[in-house]
């Protein structure tokens, strides 16, 4: 048999194909981002990162309703904007299988919070497969379209953000054709409204107790006993594997299917095993199945409720557990520089965070790339939280400025893809109660791309390349809406930009600024490079400060004071250095 | 027994490819291997590392701590970072090219040259200059693989065919001979040649 090594996204990407996979939509969010852009690479499926997680989930379950098998991939957080047709689908029938694979992350390698998404799934009525290796991701993927056909409710596909990016070798097999049944409506199915969806809530409740029924004799429950019938560990997911490495002699179940749990299995193995104890990660889910269904067994007492199970963690709650014997294992804690990320050579995001940190305004962040903002080294923005959020809580700052007599003015800054995915609504908001007294300055920072999870097309990146499709212009939009003072700016001028800031701040009502500058990793800018001349610096650091990772303070020979540098294979010309340099002392070369 | 081999390095420097040739080597090999890196957030200039552990069973993808065999650091700083994981006596291939970090660019910390320094006397350190022996060999792309390049002599279970097919296997085909080139020099390197 064929084989390839795979990371989980891909192998999951590859299983639906398998599958006979018709139509898969997602919204790109790390960890679950490369799925989608390795089903691109498959002609026999429709797919797409659609506008939003909840259009996305939409257009899956379009497919779904007509008989088709389908997927939608998201990460954790994406799945509370989904959460609305989701929680009333899964009271459906389901059609043609449906897959929601979900990307958690326990650790935050790249999110804002670690919602447990195993919660929404119990709260949804939807089992959950939780693969640990990039085969389980393609097995799991095949295993779970069937169940969801044959026990008629979607599913969810579980995966750590390691398992996603992590990669193993994977068996090939070739794709199984699965005709979609077509879209039939006389029964009622598919018309969530009393009475039918008093009907749907026993049947959900029915089809959980089957699919548990199904876990009692699952192949992919796996159970590995040894003789000594002291303890029994169970271990999910990739934590299987950092449990394996350790080499116990101990007992193991290991749950495919991390819900619902076959409790007859439990019951059996708990008369049989003296102590039980679970290690999952963030919330206990497993653990509270068993301990409601009156199964005594230990878990989050023993580990931490946040961040991931590596081997060492699992090792020192063992430890405290008393099941292993030892000295406690050291934590990857690191004491060198740390590398916190940074805005790349050339962002156009650069600029604008200087100006702002200067201009001291209260600014409500968003999430993409400028959400790094926030960090220290750059502290141009004050607010991080969810995707769109920045234009409804600006409202809200600003009435209530307003009313407690503080005419300061509120700025909020949104990229292009966080202002299609669900901002464009909250501009539309900001047309209720105008009142003209309010000062709200909206900086949409348009770079034509969703450039945090890799720089992807978003509605106005056909404007940008004669690839991508969708040519939105994000200031008609505005105007068409009813937003009079929309302007835009190149912020590359650095001098116009701090002008149109310091502009629209003093001036009261809602001003609109659109930067104009595309991401600098995807759209390279190959101007000639700028040195810093030492004998005019007078090394103030201004330019330093606009934390650029070519820039920074070097010895000359024969100059005392350490002066301004630029490195010159990593600086790309964008010029923004040599603007804000007082002195002139950053210069262009004359080719690079 | 499984090898344990870590690439530590910034954003941008290609390492999640690095580590998916070098995991596609050891399969070639006919060897079970697991990788691991992690991306999104560490794409804007932050740190970047990848774990490949192979052999005839791999169960976690991590490497545990003090048990990594080679550590293919190209950056110093990030090298120094991934020490920590390696084992006594382990190898370190070290592209000398400093890339600063933020603490460091905005004065807030040392760039800790003497730490990286110090890597000598507890590892077999390996320098390189990948950029200029990529330039040498006739193309400055081919940094990473001249890395690679040492990698392969460095590791003993893998031949030295089976690496250079999954190299070129990732590589343009208008870019393989220089990727050879490259290759074959870091090989040299490798060898202590």
């Amino acid at each position: 048999m064929q084989k390839r090594v795979m990371t989980g996204n891909e192998a999951i990407a590859r299983g639906f194909w398998e599958a006979g996979g018709m139509v898969a939509a997602s919204y790109p969010g790390s960890p679950t981002v490369e799925l989608m852009e390795a089903l691109f690479e498959y002609d026999d499926i429709y797919s797409e990162f659609s506008v939003n997680e909840k259009v996305a989930l939409e257009v899956a379950i379009g497919a779904s309703f007509y008989g088709a098998r389908a997927m939608a991939s998201m990460k954790h957080v994406g799945i509370n904007i989904a959460m609305d047709p989701l929680m009333t689908f899964t009271q459906i029938k389901t059609n043609g299988g449906f897959l929601l694979m979900v990307g958690d992350d326990a650790g935050m390698s790249s999110s804002q919070n670690e919602q447990d998404s195993r919660v929404l799934a119990q709260f949804a009525n939807m089992f959950v497969l939780n693969p640990g290796n990039s085969q389980e991701a393609k097995d799991y993927t095949k295993l779970g379209l069937a169940l969801s056909e044959e026990y008629n409710t979607p599913a969810m596909l579980l995966m750590a953000s390691r398992a996603c990016h992590s990669r193993s070798i994977v068996e090939l097999e070739d794709r199984v054709e699965v005709p979609a049944k077509g879209f039939s409506y006389d029964d009622g199915r598919y018309t969530m409204l009393p009475p039918f969806t008093i009907k749907a809530q026993q049947a959900m409740k029915d089809r959980i107790a089957r699919l548990e029924e199904y876990a009692y004799g699952a192949e992919i429950n796996h159970l590995e006993e040894v003789d000594d019938k002291e303890v029994l560990l169970i271990a999910p997911g990739m934590i299987y594997d950092n449990l394996k490495e350790l080499d116990l002699k101990v007992s193991i179940y290991k749950p495919g299917m991390v819900f619902p749990i076959s409790i007859k299995k439990m019951e059996e193995l708990s008369k049989k095993y003296k102590r039980i104890i679970v290690i999952e990660e963030l919330m206990p889910i497993i653990e509270n199945q068993l301990k409601l269904a009156g199964i005594p067994c230990e878990g989050k007492e023993i580990f931490s409720f946040t961040g991931e199970l590596l081997t060492e963690d699992i090792f020192n709650g063992l430890l405290k557990a008393g099941v292993v014997q030892g000295d406690k294992m050291p934590g990857r804690e690191n004491p060198v520089v740390p590398r916190p990320p940074m805005f790349c050579a050339g962002c156009p995001h650069r600029p604008v965070f200087d100006v702002l940190k200067k201009a001291k305004v209260t600014v409500i962040g968003d999430i993409g790339c400028y959400t790094l903002s926030v960090l220290p080294d750059i502290a141009g923005s004050h607010t991080s939280l969810s995707m769109g959020a920045t234009v409804g809580i600006t409202k809200g700052m600003a009435k209530a400025k307003r009313l407690s007599g503080d005419d300061s003015p509120t700025v909020s800054v949104i990229g292009d893809g966080t202002f299609f995915h669900s901002g464009m609504t909250g501009f539309l908001n900001l047309l209720h109660n105008v009142d003209e007294e309010d000062n709200m300055t909206f900086l949409i920072l348009n770079n034509s791309a969703t450039s945090m999870t890799g720089g992807q097309a978003n509605a106005s990146s056909g404007l940008y390349n004669n690839v991508d499709d969708i040519q939105v212009h994000i200031e008609e939009l505005l105007k068409v809406m009813g937003h009079d003072k929309v302007q835009l700016v190149d912020q590359f001028d650095y001098k116009s930009l701090k002008e149109a800031i310091a502009k629209a701040t003093k001036e009261k009502g809602i001003n609109i600024i659109i930067t104009t500058r595309p991401c600098a990793l995807k759209y390279k800018i190959k101007e000639p490079n700028f040195y810093v001349d030492p004998e005019i610096c007078i090394a103030c650091r201004t330019c330093v400060k606009t934390n650029c990772p070519p820039i920074h303070m070097k010895k000359y020979e024969g100059i005392d004071k350490e002066k301004s540098s630029i490195d010159p294979d990593m600086c790309v010309g964008c010029s923004v250095c040599s603007q804000v340099c007082p002195v002139g002392a950053i210069k262009r070369r004359e080719e690079k | 027994m499984s090898k344990n081999i870590l690439i530590m390095g910034v954003g941008g420097q290609g390492l999640v490819l690095a580590t998916e040739i070098v995991a596609n080597a050891a399969m070639l090999a006919g060897l079970q291997v697991k990788t691991n890196d992690v991306i999104g957030l560490s794409q804007r200039g932050g740190m970047v590392w990848g774990s490949i552990r192979y052999g005839e069973v791999v169960h976690s993808a991590n490497v545990p701590i003090g048990k990594g065999d080679v550590l293919l650091g190209m950056e110093p700083l990030e090298a120094l970072r991934g020490s920590r994981l390696l084992k006594e006596g382990a190898t370190i291939i070290l592209n000398t090219e400093e890339v600063y970090p933020s603490p460091v660019i905005q004065e807030q910390a040392q760039y800790p040259r003497e730490e990286i320094a110090a890597l000598k006397d507890k590892f077999k350190v390996i320098e390189v200059n990948a950029k200029e022996e990529a330039k040498a060999a006739g193309n400055i792309k081919t940094a990473n693989t001249v890395q690679l390049g040492i990698l392969a002599a460095v590791l003993d279970d893998i031949k030295k065919e089976t690496f250079l097919e999954a190299v070129v296997s990732f590589v343009p085909e208008k870019a393989v001979e220089a990727n050879k080139k490259a290759f074959e020099r870091g090989y040299q390197i490798g060898k202590g040649k």
